[in-house]
């Protein structure tokens, strides 16, 4: 028989039962910040969204709460209006030209910089990567300069270049991180199936990329979606304007119509929300790629 | 088909040399297993021997052709990797194709070529599956099957049987066995399983430390292991190692143990009186009973494995194993008896570990 007085305390640290209440304790703390940070993403949407639904006086008197009366012409005047569409299609051209840029680029550079030595190699990607330190508004002035000289000023090219030299940086760094994990075994067995770099990109490495490719493309469509500065130096013509531009249209020299610009925000941001839900699973994927040994 | 030559191959790693001057031989058609401990370079090798990985010096010639500067495709050979290294991304039908179609092939030969090979491993039901909806058995069969596919002068296998689990080893090590037999292609097989190499090859190169210690027929090395080395990396389980004297009993040259025990050896090894020496002893050798050499002991351990039984027992402070009948009785503590023929205890120097 066991004798239970005789046998040693138990640690309640290691009691039974001890390391779930634990797990649990610490999963209450995670919902409580998650929720909070949820709150912070999510207020200022709704906020903004609703706040395209009000009068300008309403919004002023209760800028979070529901509105007194629902003005949906807010909207309607919006979506009809011709302006609104040219903006977005503006938008539209510069970002996919961005994003197709800087997809192309950055993959070709990573996978040189994965795959080859080269002499200098190790400095040239680190002259890549200094360049995410500097965003484009500290440089517009010499950028503003270097496009004009190139005749590029009021032009599409003229918004969508900087982007693509400042966005260069960053895919080249995730698409690198990405390369340098697929398994060197594909590599060989490439290379015996008779490819060369260049068919190992084509017919291997991009194929197998989609995850990266849609989390380097959605991180550049958002950048050069929201980009204002830019295109505010660059394009004179405002049949060229992106929707960034066309916030300013709802601003005057006394008074600011509020309620427009919030309807007008949201209306501009779903397409971004859309394809950011869209894509969701393969940004994921692609941010925490080689994190843990697959 | 081909014959492939290392002549003095050589590879190092800045100033670390790990691949000192190989020089191998191997025929059209024959079957050579490189086996060895990890990092003694067999993967290398091989690599080198593909064109994976550039070679410091020496020749290697396929086909009677120097290969140092061609590319894996331009040497005509296939290799299949421990890893499989199917594109996953492919079906089955592309994986095996890819290769062709990177050649320029039509799409009729592409197909002709596939089918014939997948029809050969029984691969025919699974060729619209993705790599990821297959077994490890039948992506290791995917993976021969391209290397099949582009018909080539050699076979390079790199362990391409070491992630799979021990039934589906044994079975896919008797398939490889077959398809060598049907297609008769020159094949190199890295492995650092030395039953893999026994059954698989016909002939084995044993490397170490990047140096070739012995090669010959599996049973030349079973039987006249060159040298420690060797005689502890060959056979299963392992050679038992002791040490001793060179004496004489009963006029005849012997090896006397610590503890005084005396085991006659063969009388053509080249001894001297004094000796210090290693034996070594296979387990399979060591037969219950008196006939030979007896050597008694107390059981340390008993393994039963099914058809036979593995008795560790203490010969001069150190643990022997023999293998015993499955049914043989024998009892943890109890006194065990041994014996062995003078023919088959191997003698190696102490110092070099040269086989005497």
């Amino acid at each position: 028989m066991t004798d239970i007085a005789s046998s040693p305390p138990i640690d309640a640290a290691t009691a039974p039962g001890s390391g779930q209440r634990l797990r649990a304790t610490t999963q209450i703390y995670m919902y409580v910040a998650l929720i909070l940070v949820a709150i912070i993403v999510v207020v200022p949407l709704i906020s903004t969204a609703l706040g395209g639904f009000k009068t300008l006086s309403d919004l002023r008197g209760n800028p979070f709460g529901m509105p007194t009366e629902w003005q949906w012409s807010n909207y309607g005047d919006i979506i009809v209006s011709q302006r609104y569409w040219l903006q977005m299609g503006n938008s539209l051209v510069i970002a996919v030209l961005t994003v197709f840029l800087t997809l192309a680029f950055g993959a070709m550079a990573a996978f040189c910089f994965a795959h080859i030595r080269f002499f200098g190699s190790d400095y040239l990607l680190n002259y890549f990567l200094i360049g995410l330190m500097f965003p484009a508004a500290t440089a517009i002035l010499p950028l503003y300069i270097r496009i004009r000289d190139l005749g590029l000023v009021d032009t599409y090219w003229g918004v969508v270049l900087p982007q693509v030299a400042f966005g260069t940086g960053m895919s080249i760094m995730l698409f690198r991180n990405y390369f340098r994990n697929l398994p060197s075994e594909l590599f060989d067995a490439a290379f015996v199936d008779g490819c060369g770099y260049m068919r190992f990109f084509w017919h291997i490495t991009l194929p197998l990329s989609r995850p990266i490719i849609a989390t380097v493309g959605i991180i550049s469509f958002v950048g050069s979606w929201n980009s204002y500065i830019l295109p505010l130096i660059m394009l004179n013509s405002e049949s060229r304007y992106p929707w960034p531009l066309g916030i300013m249209i709802y601003r005057g020299e006394f008074n600011t119509e509020w309620q427009l610009v919030l309807a007008f925000i949201t209306l501009t941001i779903l397409p971004t929300i859309i394809v950011f839900f869209l894509a969701q699973k393969h940004i994921i994927a692609g941010l925490t790629a080689g994190a843990v040994k697959s | 088909m081909a014959s492939v030559e290392l002549h003095e191959v050589r590879k190092a790693f800045g100033a670390l040399e790990v691949i000192h001057g190989v020089s191998l031989h191997i025929e059209d058609g024959e079957f050579v297993a490189l086996v060895g401990p990890s990092g003694c370079g067999k993967s290398t090798l091989l690599r080198m021997i593909a064109g994976l990985e550039d070679i410091s010096g020496g020749e290697i010639i396929i086909d009677d052709a120097v290969v140092n500067d061609l590319t894996p495709r331009e040497r005509n050979i296939a290799m299949v990797f421990q890893s499989y290294a199917l594109y996953p991304h492919m079906t089955v039908a592309e994986n095996m194709g890819f290769n062709l179609r990177l050649s320029g092939a039509s799409k009729a030969e592409i197909a002709e070529r596939v089918n014939e090979a997948a029809r050969m491993l029984d691969l025919l039901p699974l060729m619209e599956r993705k790599p990821a909806q297959l077994s490890g058995g039948q992506r290791q069969r995917v993976a021969m099957g391209r290397a099949i596919v582009r018909n080539p002068a050699v076979f390079l296998f790199d362990e391409p049987l070491s992630n799979l689990d021990a039934k589906l080893r044994v079975q896919m090590r008797s398939e490889i066995k077959t398809l060598h037999q049907k297609v008769k292609t020159t094949s190199i097989y890295v492995t650092h399983d030395q039953i893999e190499a026994m059954t698989l090859a016909d002939r084995i190169v044993v490397l170490n430390q990047g140096r070739v210690e012995q090669q010959g027929t599996p049973m030349e090395l079973y039987k006249n292991p060159a040298n420690l080395f060797v005689a502890a990396f060959i056979g299963s389980p392992a050679m038992n190692l002791l040490d001793g004297t060179i004496d004489a009993e009963g006029g005849e040259a012997a090896v006397r143990l610590s503890d005084g025990t005396a085991i006659r050896i063969a009388q053509d090894r080249k001894v001297r009186r004094g000796q210090p020496i290693k034996i070594g002893l296979r387990p399979e050798h060591l037969s219950p009973g008196k006939a030979g050499t007896a050597l008694t002991g107390q059981t340390l351990l008993v393994e039963p494995t099914g058809a036979q039984t593995h008795v560790i027992f203490d010969l001069a402070g150190q643990p022997v194993t023999a293998i015993v009948d499955g049914e043989y009785p024998q009892r943890h503590g109890s006194l065990f008896q041994a014996s062995i023929a003078a023919e088959q205890v191997h003698v190696f120097d102490r110092e070099s570990g040269v086989a005497l």
